[in-house]
């Protein structure tokens, strides 16, 4: 085996709480490979996203081959390996925010802040995302920012909202 | 041994219980064609090309994964199958760039074979032309994405007959492809062990060894078959 | 605890709030908690307080209530007054009439501003009294985060009499008598589907529960999840004790972070007073109930991708046969069936198979819940007898069509699924009846659209839906869906030719007929049934031919 492929904890501060947050869920599931889903959803919540060296502790710690993690990390939508930025603002593009005009409030976003869903502004501030449905369509047209869920909002006001938090 | 009596394309067969109808038809001389099937591996049931009708089961079932049972009657070559093996076939060819006259699998390659087997004269569907890498960084084999069918085939001889796992699929849909461990470098992955098992495995020429120019290429994906079976025999 | 302490325990429960005379419930449906509900519900207890009446009025946050769009939700019981918008301020005003004066406050009534006379009894309004509620009968009633007051409501006697007074085979026989059909989408008959894996003879067995609702616009499970998760637990305790499994998981979306943190509250209080755990209610029957979250992959609600993702890998679906009744989680005999379902199970029962089979149609048994959304007034959730028509759903309980617009078609089934035009409003809405059309009934998504729509879009919008969410294992959907969504677009755009329809009505039959999963299998729906129903609306899009010969 070539060396400093498999990084393992050394890289990682042991000290740092959301190491000692991981390591605790992979004791309390017995490091069991097939466990590996939950342990991945403790480390995007404790991170915001998938660092290379917490992966590679990760697929160490369950004796798991690589491939097999990182297969299993970009299958599911809700892990990321990029960082999210420091504000999110999730369009929901479901159906009944669909109809009631989310792309257009999706592409007022985008030209507003200069960057594509998916991505995040290069000072990092802000990442745009879209989901396919958060489950609030009675609520429609929806976007979620920073976790808190706005109804039936329209570009302007959520445009304004961004500025004052980036700002 | 008990025997089970089924159908094929209106012969009737003794089989035994336990073998898929596409052993059965390998057994029989009945040709049916496949892409994500090699003998000795897992099969997953992936291509779709070897789908067969069954009376009494409305949906088509893939051959490789389905086993034979009592009084089956099936169907392999109905005008229908015939056709989606032809769509399926034109798929592979439009999904990513695989262009004979420049591979070095031209002659030796399945997917240009089941191309003049289905009687492909020409591709109905606009080419994707995606852009994919060519892993060079391989002491001596390359990984070219473009020629990739995601068969699978690299991954499971690697997990299973190998046991490294180097080789697995990331991504989903129409993006998935095959990676090395952390989407490393094929050259610098720490638990490939060089044994050339996926080469031989591949069908077409996306991964092939460095040391060939055009048309040279030759795989022996029969050795793969045959050292799972010495392996079971514990000689 | 055995069966008299959880009858004494519910007697206890029952005698306190029995001493409350006014129960005020806050709804705090994900919905109603993102306009404000939380706050609603603080101010109320707090306002109570002041009033120093909280030992007669009991103040709870409840699940869904149904009208999500007149939000936040405040209910008085025991007159059943339902006031809409409420919000932190307007508090003070509605216990001081309501608590003290006994006047309700009319213009701010549920629906005041769409009907000419609102309805002090909430029953009374059309959108409460032309449904049915048996699987939501009491989301919107009972505090979900309180188990004693799940016991007030009759919670856990099903499980209690299944445990001693019924075997396994008594389970199975009432389950196939009630006709209850699965509610994820397939319709597959429950009873049968239980009686699969109870005889297959296995040292371990699994129940799954499917709460991975993916489609877009469909939130019914989330509801259920959130306002009722006893009730689901209850049914897969029954389900387990019917087939012979007593190990069991609930898999939620992770987009459902309150449904996760509901179910598993509701998990460890049951495990607390013993209804889950070993030795329930001292019977011989143990069970133990994990959750796992999803990640984010449509494709998990299809069941063996769900398994391969509790399982900790990809969720790639595999071919079926072996169905998971026979090989499922680890390779043991599996039962999943979807959050609805479930929730069906405790009133049948309760009430007998009998009662539930001559409710609906006579194909499709029971009632059927449903995500209204889209262009309509009343958008919410609703539960309604099979059979219902879509015009009373769209006109009597949605409360017609928003603004100006007219009712042009209403897509069920979501991205599985297909639209049901105008022409069809009076279609009583079952399962044959949705398949006849060209839909489905799916998980319940019901999107009502208006002229505005375009149906090539719709189509459109459903197959790049798809082709995201397609796992990319077999050809036909991880390559079919992508040709399907690119020529859809190219006619969209006003570019394509006749020959791109013909070459994508071929490819949508095979896409359906040759993918090894549901997902790819139903993807063209949604493209086949808008050509069905409205294809001048692609034709009126294609380019003319172009004769590139004279004469040919």
């Amino acid at each position: 085996m070539k060396p400093g492929l498999l990084t393992t904890s050394a890289e990682l501060s042991k000290t740092d709480p959301r190491v000692k947050l991981i390591a605790a869920k992979i004791k309390k599931e017995n490091a069991r490979p097939e466990a590996l889903i939950e342990i991945l959803h403790t480390a995007q919540n404790a991170y915001g996203y998938l660092p290379m060296n917490v992966l590679s502790y990760i697929t160490h710690s369950l004796h798991l081959p690589p491939s097999r993690v990182y297969a299993a990390v970009t299958f599911y939508h809700f892990f990321s390996l990029k960082s999210k930025g420091e504000h999110t603002c999730l369009v929901c593009t479901g159906t009944a925010c669909y109809v009631k005009g989310a792309q257009a409030i999706l592409h007022e976003l985008e030209k507003q802040f200069g960057i594509k869903a998916g991505h995040v502004t290069a000072d990092q501030k802000l990442g745009i995302q879209v989901a396919r449905c958060v489950g609030a369509c009675g609520l429609a047209p929806v976007v979620v920012l920073d976790d808190v869920v706005e109804a039936k909002v329209n570009a302007d006001q959520i445009i304004q909202e961004i500025r004052a938090k980036i700002s | 041994m008990t025997t089970l009596d089924i159908y094929i394309d209106d012969k009737p067969l003794k089989v035994e219980p336990g073998k898929t109808i596409l052993e059965v038809c390998r057994e029989n001389d009945i040709d049916i064609p496949t892409m994500c099937h090699l003998d000795g591996l897992t099969d997953v049931g992936a291509c779709r090309l070897c789908l067969v009708e069954i009376e009494g089961v409305n949906k088509l079932q893939s051959s490789c994964t389905t086993k034979v049972s009592a009084n089956m009657v099936i169907h392999t070559q109905t005008e229908r199958l015939k056709r989606y093996r032809r769509i399926t076939t034109e798929l592979f060819f439009a999904e990513r760039n695989h262009i004979c006259a420049v591979c070095v699998a031209n002659g030796n390659c399945e997917l240009q074979q089941l191309g003049y087997k289905v009687g492909m004269d020409h591709i109905r569907y606009p080419y994707l032309f995606p852009s994919c890498e060519v892993d060079t960084s391989h002491d001596y084999m390359v990984m070219d994405h473009n020629r990739c069918i995601m068969c699978t085939r690299c991954v499971r001889v690697c997990g299973e007959v190998e046991g490294a796992y180097n080789w697995d699929v990331m991504n989903r849909g129409f993006n998935v492809r095959i990676i090395s461990d952390f989407n490393t470098p094929w050259g610098e992955s720490g638990t490939c062990t060089s044994c050339g098992k996926c080469m031989h495995a591949c069908p077409t020429g996306a991964i092939w060894p460095k040391s060939l120019s055009g048309e040279q290429l030759h795989k022996n994906p029969e050795m793969i078959s045959e050292l799972v079976k010495k392996r079971k025999m514990n000689l | 605890m055995n069966r008299q302490e959880l009858h004494t325990m519910a007697i206890k429960a029952r005698e306190q709030q029995a001493s409350c005379k006014h129960k005020i419930g806050v709804c705090c449906g994900a919905g109603c908690i993102s306009i404000g509900a939380e706050e609603v519900l603080k101010k109320m207890q707090e306002d109570v307080k002041a009033r120093g009446l909280e030992s007669e009025v009991a103040v709870v946050p409840t699940g869904c209530m149904g009208p999500c769009n007149q939000g936040p939700l405040v209910k008085y019981l025991p007159e059943n007054t339902i006031y809409q918008k409420v919000n932190a301020a307007s508090v003070a005003e509605f216990n001081q009439a309501q608590l003290v004066e006994g006047k309700p406050i009319l213009s701010s009534l549920i629906f005041a501003d769409s009907r000419t006379k609102p309805f002090i009894n909430a029953a009374e309004d059309p959108f409460f009294h032309k449904q049915l509620k048996i699987a939501l009968k009491d989301c919107g009633e009972l505090n979900p985060e309180d188990i004693d007051d799940y016991l007030v409501h009759g919670g856990y006697t099903a499980l209690s009499k299944v445990l001693f007074q019924m075997s396994a085979e008594e389970v199975i026989a009432e389950m196939k008598q009630s006709r209850l059909r699965g509610r994820g989408g397939a319709g597959y008959p429950t009873g049968f589907k239980w009686e699969t894996v109870y005889k297959y003879v296995s040292d371990q067995k699994y129940v799954i529960c499917n709460g991975d609702e993916g489609d877009p616009g469909a939130f019914m499970d989330r509801s259920v999840l959130e306002g009722n998760p006893h009730r689901v637990l209850e049914g897969m305790a029954i389900a387990a004790f019917a087939i012979g499994a007593n190990k069991g998981y609930a898999y939620i979306r992770g987009e459902y972070p309150l449904a996760i943190k509901r179910i598993e509250l509701a998990i460890k209080q049951a495990k607390k007073i013993g209804l889950l755990g070993s030795n329930i209610l001292g019977s011989s029957f143990s069970f133990e109930v994990e959750v796992r979250i999803g990640a984010g992959a449509f494709v998990c609600g299809e069941e063996t991708a769900l398994i391969a993702s509790i399982e900790g890998k990809r969720g790639t679906p595999r071919p079926r046969p072996p169905f998971p009744a026979e090989s499922g989680l680890w390779g043991k005999p599996t039962l999943i069936n979807n959050v609805e379902t479930f929730a069906a199970i405790v009133p049948i029962i309760n009430n007998g198979g009998e009662w539930y089979s001559e409710i609906g149609t006579p194909k499709s048994a029971g009632t059927k819940v449903f995500a209204l959304a889209g262009k309509i007034n009343n958008a919410g959730l609703i539960e309604v007898a099979m059979g219902t028509t879509l015009r009373e759903i769209v006109y009597d309980i949605g409360g017609g069509i928003q603004g100006e617009g007219q009712f042009k078609a209403a897509q069920t089934g979501g991205p599985s699924g297909g639209c049901i035009p105008a022409s069809h409003l009076d279609v009583k809405m079952d399962y044959e009846a949705l398949v006849s059309l060209g839909s489905i009934m799916g998980s319940g998504g019901l999107i009502i659209m208006d002229e505005q729509s375009d149906m090539v879009d719709v189509a459109r919008f459903f197959m790049e839906f798809c082709m995201d969410e397609s796992c990319g294992k077999c050809v036909p959907c991880r390559v079919g869906t992508k040709m399907m969504h690119d020529l859809l677009e190219k006619i969209y755009m006003g570019s394509a030719t006749k020959l791109d329809l013909d070459r994508l009505e071929e490819l949508a039959i095979y896409v359906r007929e040759a993918s090894l999963c549901g997902l790819g299998a139903s993807a063209p729906n949604p493209f086949m049934s808008t050509l069905r129903h409205f294809r001048e609306e692609y034709e009126n899009k294609i380019q003319p031919e172009v004769q590139l010969v004279k004469g040919i």
